[in-house]
Order: structure tokens, then sequence, then C-alpha cells
């Protein structure tokens, strides 16, 4: 191409963007230098402070990189790809951080971010680890930054993708021929399944989540290397907590989203994004038992430090799974590709083989406590929790691994010359949801067993002799509880089988035993209850599970529209609703009330009631499910569910269709011109016939009572009020066919009678016979005084008199206007009377008027002048028919489009698994707090 | 305690070997018409032949014809509302089997090559 002076273009912030990455990535470079050998000449300050002084300069590279982001997406300066892609005129500046982190390089600084957030707290606390854990901290770092460094090697090799690449250097289009092209392009705007708040809040706990695993990583890579074995268990602790806490914490965010705003009917779907956020949480909780027990102990040692090395490498896994595009096929919302995948390989192989090395170079000087575990000590039951731990995690990684073991097939078929190896591929599990819950409901009865039993007991079996008897009171009494409790719930929730009665009896007992240990043993005192709040609260999260998922009903059932389908096929979970008309659902009475449009949201609102055998209404409640237009009002972008919550169970609903011509104003066209459409002409009070129906024409009006249509100004709004009466003439309807001049474009509305499958709409021609130019009308001249009644033609007219408040549809008041309208009520053949308000009005000195025109007898009448000493009143009138007639279409067989197809759900209990969970996660956060108030 | 550890190993393996089981394959038509098993099919929509949705007399039955990696056109059943914009989807990847020469899909996920990124949906029948 050949050099083009482009207009307009910003490149300042993307030079400074550009080198800001590269100061991050040279300074983290230096830090890490800095750092260590502060590690080797311990008495030297100085590479302390050259470290430190690298980090704040890092720290500072990655929030200026971070902040001209925001500069040019929040200026739109759609020069740059990111903020072409990411944001558009009309979003809303509250959507500008999901904006950002929506893509890739934003989510990558939105890590960095936290790292350097984290690690300035390492530097301000960490004391004597602060060396050790920054060096690690800042290689971390040197690998992400080179993830968004979009420098070039060779040509072809790329490093990392740039959030400040050019619109025009990332595809080639004929528009960048253009000089001015930036005036001629939108932005894309942000995906609207995506504008909520949840994605405003999930992202960065996640993302802090994330972040926070790294620093346990660090600080057990910091006691390998310095052969430290043992003092890094202390202060790592509380990172520990805090990541355990964070994380679950966005972990369940994301779950609440997909509950609450997303339309799979769950918060949990095992799908293979939410795996691989969920693996490294149960990896770091192994880790975090591996910490105690080694604390207390002295023993595990090598396997809290693997279990450490793990959670970090598969925080790495998951963003190499979730970013690599290799899900393509399984996920629902993995990110797209962004062809660094073999730069995400490296950064799992660079961490992988390092900690191997440490690991191996390192075993010798582990210190390992010869003493066998006594099978009566507390670290013993929690050594085989977390193993337990550790096997949920690798079954999991196991099946959400499978695109990825398809890889290696092909890469050892390549490497081995086979050929093509695909059918060897195999796929995910045909329903990962019942997969997953299969195996995993061991693991949580293990867990729920086990850490209530752990907790009874005591660190190396301390005084076991005399502690037998209360120990064994404490667990018979919580045994008999359990099982007291487990048959209490058993009425409630609805077991399938019996290994869900299993989990029920050991999540009941992990309830007692733990609340148990909070009366009797932590004393009511709340620093010691971390841990029974935590396991307490996961078995609770259990029955919260089983009861809204295993008793989770669907109540939107379509019970009129069975026919036709084959046998054995289920019924399906949708519900279609005639607006207006009540369906009968499951005990309720479900009626879609109705809809509105506010700004780009259309929101439904649907009733529901049940009703008692006597006939009293027990249960009335709305829900308000909405769907999203794009942003010209003529395609739905999404859907958005709408629940309503009680204590003890949530309903939740969700518009799943739309009659055709609603989702997608294209075929309300494909539609028309199928439908056959007959010619009428109508005159104002006749009655036409189509098929059975009556169709009269009441009026023809000027303007609409349409319910579509959304009035603009200087709109030309024609239309025709039709009553609709069925053969028998009980049943009427009235509808509103509309012509629309806006802007010299025509817009038709059709209208239509539903139940009658009766749809009309006005013909253009309309236009030309009711609406004639003013220059065709031959007017003739007639005076009248106030109160004086004349006859013109067929007409009788009286002046009824002046009115100042002005309502002429056509008329804008200026300053200094004299206006008034003149009221005259005319009869004509039909006996009817007519008003017409025709405007008079002085403007700058000048007299000027405005017609008015009553289409139903075909008359337009000005008001042209006043002479104020005679008391008279110069109309002209003009008439091109004494009889107007509508052209007006009308098709039989019209299809419905006045329904909404629902899909209700019930989720009984769902609050014990938001709770269960928050208490769990407050369980963690209760530990953090008794460490750091400790230190 | 090492026997345990042992025994906990065993039950370990011998999970993940009964997990492994549940894998599925990727499959064709015809293949999954031989086999008469459950499988996932991948696949195209077939955008010249027509489509069947009508909320109005049944809101769960949507049919569609796919066209499989092998250039087989077959229809495909799917007990569930029609997902928005599925005549945009670039690719589908259906999980189902044959009931007699129909084929009927317990969930399909679509790709869809939006303006906003490519964006994927799942559709299941029942849950």
């Amino acid at each position: 191409m050949q050099d083009i002076q482009y207009i307009g273009e910003h490149l300042l912030p993307g030079r400074l963007g550009h080198f800001f990455i590269l100061t991050a990535f040279v300074t983290a470079l230096l830090a890490i230098v800095a750092f260590r050998k502060k590690v080797v000449h311990p008495d030297d300050i100085s590479w302390l402070q050259l470290g430190r002084i690298a980090w704040g300069i890092h720290s500072f590279s990655i929030l200026a990189v971070i902040g001209l982001i925001f500069y040019i997406m929040v200026s739109q300066m759609y020069e740059y790809q990111y903020a072409w892609d990411h944001v558009s005129a009309d979003l809303p500046m509250k959507y500008i951080f999901s904006a950002f982190w929506e893509g890739q390089e934003g989510s990558f600084l939105l890590w960095m971010f936290w790292h350097v957030v984290l690690g300035s707290v390492i530097i301000f606390t960490a004391k004597r680890w602060e060396p050790g854990v920054m060096t690690w901290l800042s290689l971390v770092q040197v690998v992400l930054v080179s993830m968004i460094a979009g420098v070039y090697f060779a040509d072809d090799f790329r490093m990392g993708s740039s959030p400040f690449l050019l619109l025009r250097d990332t595809m080639q289009a004929p528009i960048f021929n253009n000089p001015n092209y930036l005036t001629l392009i939108e932005g894309n705007g942000l995906n609207p399944l995506l504008q909520n708040y949840w994605m405003t809040i999930h992202p960065p706990t996640l993302f802090l989540g994330f972040a926070s695993v790294t620093i346990p990583f660090c600080f057990a890579m910091t006691g390998l290397w310095e052969k430290d074995h043992t003092a890094w268990l202390k202060p790592v602790m509380p990172w520990t907590l805090f990541s355990t806490g964070i994380l679950g914490l966005g972990i369940l965010m994301g779950g609440a989203w997909a509950y609450e705003a997303l339309s799979f009917g769950g918060y949990w779907a095992w799908d293979p994004v939410e795996n691989m956020s969920l693996v490294p949480w149960i990896v770091l909780l192994a880790a975090l038992h591996g910490n105690f027990i080694a604390r207390h102990t002295g023993q595990s040692i090598k396997t809290t430090y693997i279990f450490y090395i793990l959670s970090f490498l598969l925080v790495v896994y998951s963003t190499f799974l979730t970013r690599s595009g290799i899900l393509g096929e399984e996920s629902v919302h993995a990110f797209t590709e962004m062809g660094l995948e073999w730069q995400l390989v490296g950064f799992i192989f660079l961490f992988l083989l390092t900690g191997i090395y440490f690991l191996i170079t390192r075993n010798k000087s582990i210190p390992v406590i010869q003493k066998e575990e006594q099978i009566q000590s507390r670290e013993f039951w929690m050594f085989v929790g977390a193993m337990v731990l550790m096997f949920s995690a690798i079954l999991i990684t196991f099946s959400t691994s499978i695109p990825v073991w398809n890889k290696l097939v092909d890469v050892y078929g390549s490497l081995m010359g086979k050929g093509d190896m695909t059918p060897y591929h195999k796929a995910m599990p045909l329903d990962p949801i019942d997969h997953h819950n299969r195996f995993q409901l061991w693991n949580a009865v293990l867990v729920s067993i086990i850490s209530g039993v752990a907790l009874l007991l005591r660190f190396g079996a301390m005084g076991w002799a005399e502690y037998k008897p209360r120990f064994l009171k404490h667990v018979g009494i919580s045994v008999v509880l359990g099982l007291l409790l487990a048959y209490l719930f058993s009425l409630w929730i609805q077991l399938p089988s019996w290994q869900y009665i299993v989990l029920l009896i050991a999540a009941s007992f992990g309830i007692v035993s733990n609340i148990d240990y909070m009366i009797n043993f932590a004393k009511g005192k709340l620093t010691s209850m971390a841990s029974a709040f935590a396991h307490g609260g996961f078995a609770l999260m259990l029955v919260g599970i089983m009861v809204s998922g295993l008793n989770k009903r669907t109540l939107s059932e379509n019970r009129f529209a069975q026919e036709g389908l084959a046998e054995g096929l289920d019924v399906g979970n949708n519900a279609f609703l005639i607006k207006d008309l009540p369906m009968f659902m499951n005990n309720y009475w479900v009626t879609y009330k109705s809809d509105t449009l506010e700004g780009l949201t259309r929101k439904y609102e649907v009733e529901f009631v049940k009703v008692s055998e006597t006939g009293d209404t027990i249960e009335h409640f709305t829900t308000h499910p909405n769907i999203l237009y794009n942003r010209e009002l003529t395609k739905v972008a999404t859907a958005n569910p709408n629940t309503k919550r009680y204590l003890d169970r949530d309903v939740f609903t969700f518009i799943s269709g739309l009659p055709p011509e609603q989702q997608d104003r294209a075929n309300l066209e494909k539609i028309d011109s199928s439908l056959q459409y007959k010619l009428h002409f109508l005159a104002p009070g006749a009655t036409t016939k189509a098929g059975s129906y009556n169709i009269r024409l009441d009026s023809i009006m000027l303007g609409t009572k349409h319910k579509e249509y959304d009035p603009e100004e200087d709109d030309l709004v024609l239309s025709g009020m039709l009553t609709v009466t069925d053969s028998t003439g009980t049943i009427s309807e009235k509808i509103y066919p509309t012509l629309i001049v806006r802007k010299g474009l025509l817009y038709s509305l059709t209208d239509q009678v539903n139940d009658f499958n009766l749809r009309t709409r006005i013909k253009a021609s309309a236009l030309d016979s009711l609406f004639p130019l003013d220059n065709m009308l031959a007017y003739e001249p007639l005076v009248i005084r106030s109160g004086e009644t004349k006859t013109w033609r067929d007409l009788s007219l009286t002046f009824d008199g002046v009115d100042k408040n002005i309502d002429h549809p056509n008329y804008r008041s200026m300053d200094g206007d004299i206006a008034i309208q003149a009221v005259i009520s005319i009869k004509g053949k039909d006996n009817k009377t007519h008003i017409a308000r025709p405007l008079y009005f002085i403007r700058d000195g000048s007299p000027l008027n405005m017609k008015a025109y009553l289409p139903d007898i075909g008359l337009h009448m000005k008001l042209e002048r006043i002479d104020p000493q005679k008391e008279e009143f110069h109309l002209m009138l003009a008439r091109i028919s004494d009889k107007p007639l509508l052209p007006l279409e009308i098709a039989q067989e019209a299809p419905r489009n006045d329904y909404i197809v629902l899909e209700a759900i019930l989720f009984p209990g769902i609050n014990l698994f938001w709770a269960g969970s928050l208490i769990m996660l407050m369980g963690m956060f209760i530990g953090l707090y008794k460490r750091l108030r400790k230190t | 305690m090492p026997v345990l550890i042992l025994a906990l190993m065993a039950a370990g393996v011998i999970m993940l070997i009964s997990a492994s089981k549940d894998m599925s394959t990727y499959s064709t038509f015809s293949q999954v018409k031989r086999s008469g098993d459950t499988a996932k099919v991948v696949g195209v929509l077939a955008k010249d032949k027509p489509m069947y949705y009508n909320a109005e007399e049944n809101p769960n039955l949507f049919r569609f014809y796919m066209t499989d990696q092998q250039g087989e056109v077959h229809e495909v059943t799917l007990q569930a509302a029609k997902p928005q914009d599925f005549e945009l989807s670039e690719q589908v990847v259906a999980t189902g089997s044959f009931v007699g020469d129909e084929f009927i899909a317990s969930s399909i996920l679509m790709k869809c090559p939006s303006k906003y990124k490519n964006e994927e949906v799942l559709v299941r029948s029942n849950m």
C-alpha cells in the first residue's frame, strides 16, 4: 500500500503505551536480578533498594498502560483496534471497565494490576521474605507482560498481542485507502450479554483470586531455593487463606452471574471454563491443609511444596485452556484465539520445569519426620482429606483436558508420521453434568465426613487415652443427630438414588459435627470457629446443591401442544403463552400480561397465581424477564431472565422464544410477503367482509392509536380505526393499521386481530388520495361570524368560537406569536358532528395559517383572515371527494404475534446453597483475620 | 497409613478408568446410525434447507438440516426452543442419537460469528 496521510489519528497514546509496556518488561527483569542479588548478598541493602525502585517503575508502567487504554477507550479512538473492538458511542460509561477486561489483553492487564498491588503489599509487610518472594513475582510479571508485548522476532514470531495495535494494521480493508477513514467507522461495542453489573464485579474478583494464588507459590519457591523449608510455612498462611477466600468468592460470583443473568438455568454447568477456575482453588485448599499439618507437626512439607506449586501451575494451565482456543468445540464461554498458544505452553513449561528442578535438587534437604502419623491424630485425617481434594482436582482436570489429549495425540501422530489422527480423538462426556456429579459426589461424601471427624481430633493425637471417650461421645452425638437431620431433609428433598442418600447423610453429619465443635470446643469464640464455619458451610452447601439441583422442577410445560410428537420424546421446558390468556401449568395459572419498551429493553410482565381447591389465591407474584434489542431496535440481541426470590425457593423465568417478526424485523417483511392480501376500498362508516368476519371503518385518523407507534417530530401519520367483529357478533376488537411518513420515508404498521388470524395494512396509495397536495385543491371562500351557521355544499357549518389553547399538530410556537384556533362544528349527510380547528397566527407581523383536515369527510379548511371590526372570519374550504375511500388490505391466516415462549424453573432451597457457600468463605476470612491479628 | 493411602490411590485409579469410559467421540451421521450410540456430530447448518420452528404448534420442537464433516446432510430434531440467531451459526455440534431415521439431539452447541466476537451458545433439550 502506498503511503497515505491519515487524518485525525492520535498516534501518541499508542507510542507511549508501547514504551510503557517495554519499560514494564525491562524493569521486571531488573527487579528479578536485584531482588535475587539481595537474597545472595543479604547485607547489601543497595540491591534491595534497586529492586524496590525497579518494582516501583514497573508498577507505574503497568498503571500507565492501563490508564492509556482507558484514555483511548473513553475518547473512542477507533484507530486503535482495542477501542474499536470493545467500545461504541452508545456504550454507557458504567460499562467502560467491563469493556476493558472483555478483551484478552485487558484481562491480562487486570491480572498484572493485582500482582502489582499484591507485590507492593509484600514489599511493605514480608520483611525477611520480601526479596525472595519478589524475585519470583517479578519473574511471573515478566512472562505476563510478554503476553501483551506485541514484539516481533524474525518477522513471523510474535511475542504477545499488544492492546495498542492500530485498526488499519490488524485488517485489510478498502476503507483504509481513504485518508479520512476515521470519520466513517464506528465501534463494535460491548457484547450485550456482558452489559450487566456482574461483568463489572466478577472479573476483578476472579483475577484477584488468580493473582493471589501466585503469592503462596512465590513463598514456596523461595523456601525451596533458599533451602529454608520451615520458616516460610507461617508467613504464607494469611496469603493462602486470603487467596482461597477471594478465589472462592470469584468463582461463586461466576455462578451467581450464570444463574441470575444468563440462560443456563443454574449456577453451575461443569463447563470447562468453570471447571478450570475451580481446580486451582481445590488444589490450593489441599495446599492449605498440607500447610497446617507441616506447621503443627513438621510432616508433609514436601507435599505442601508440591500442592502450592501445582495450584499456581493450574492457574496457568487454566489460562492456557481458556485463551488458546483449544476448547473451541467444547465450551460455551472460552475466549477467542489470540495467537498465543505456544507462548502460553511456554508459560506452563517454564514454571513446571523450574518447579520440578527445585523439588529434585532440594529433595534431600527437605526435613522428613520418620515418626508415622497416628490414625487418631488430626493431621492424619487432614492429610487424607487433602488427598481427596487432590483427587477431585485430578478427575475434573482429566475430563476437562480432553481437547488437550486430542492435541497430544495429533502431536504423537505427526512425530510418528501416522498422518491424520482424528479417528482417535475423544470428545467431552455426552452429559458433563451427570459425569462430574457422579464422581465428585464421592469426594464430597469423603470431605464432609473426614472434615467432621478430623476437627474433633487433636494434632499428634495428644493425650488420646483420656481424650478418647470424649471424642467417641461427640462423634456418636453427631452421627445420631446427623441421621436425624438427614431424615428431616429427606422429607423435603426427593433423592433419586442411594448415592444421594449417602451424600445427604454425610452432609448432615458434617453440619451437626461442626455446630457441635462451635458450641463445645470453640466455646463461642469466633476466631476458633474458622474451620468449623468453613467445613460446616461446605456441608450446608452440599445440601443446597442437592435440594436445588435434584428438586429443580420445570414449571413451564405445554400440555396443549403435544400432538405430532414421536413416542418417547420428552415434553420440553418451554411453554407457549398467549397474551392475557392464563395457562395452567404445575399448579400455577400463568399469564403473559404485558410488555413495555424502555430504551433498548423490552420488559415482559408474567403473572403467576396459585389457587387453592376452595378457589382462594394462595400465592401471587409477577416476574419481569426481558429482552435486549440491538442498537437499531430491529433485532433481539439477548434475553435476560428474571427470578422471583423466596426464602425457601426461587422461580426463574426466561423468554426463550418470541414471534419471528418480533425477533427480527426482517422476518416481518418475509411473513408479510407470504400472506395473501386482498384490497378493499372502505368509506368511513362502511363495512366489508373477510371470510366470516365483518370489518367496519369507524374513522380515518390523522394520528394513530397503534401500540407500536413511537412518535417523532414532523411525522405525518394516517391510520384507520377499524372494528372487527366475528360472524356471531359477540367478539369485536379495534385495530389501527397505520402509515407513517418520516424523513421522506414511508413506513407501514400492520395491525391484526390474533384470535381471528386477520391482518390489515393500509395501501401506500392512500397517501395520494387522502393527502392531496395543497395546490391540487380548489379552495372556495366562506365568511362566517361567531355563533352563525352556514351551509357549504351538503355540509352545515357552525362557528362555535375561538380557542387560545393551540393543539394543531404542526404548530411550533415561537416568542411573539399571536395564535388562535377557530372551533367549527360540521354536520354532514351522515348526521355526525365533526369538529375542525383551523389555526390562524401572526408571526413577525405577518398573518399565517395552518389548515384543518377532516379525512372522514374529505374536508380541508383554512382560516385565512379575521376581520375584527365586522367580527367576520374568512374561511377557505376545499374537498376533492365527498366520500373518501381508504384502500385497506386484509389478509387471513396471518400467524399470531402476541405470544411469548416462556421457560420457568423452580429452584427449591437454592438459598441454602448461597448461604452454605458464603459461610464457608466466611470461615476462610475468619481464619485470615485470626492470623493477621496475631502478627 | 500407607495402606490407606494405597487404597485411596487404587480407588482413584479405578475412578479415573471408569471416568474415561464416559468420554464420547466426534462422529458423523452414518457412523452414529450404524453404531446406534449417542455421539457428538460436528457440522454446519445446511442453509439451503428449510428450518422448522412453530411455537404455536410446539414450542419445544426445532428441526433443521445439518451437513456433517463427511458432507452428509441430515435432519436434526431438538426438543427445545429455536436458539436465537441460529441462522448465523458457523459451526454446530449436535449431541444425540438416532431413533429410527430421525436424529434426536439432546443438546446443540453453536458458534456464531456475530459482530460481538465469537459467541457460543449451548442449548439443551432437558435439564
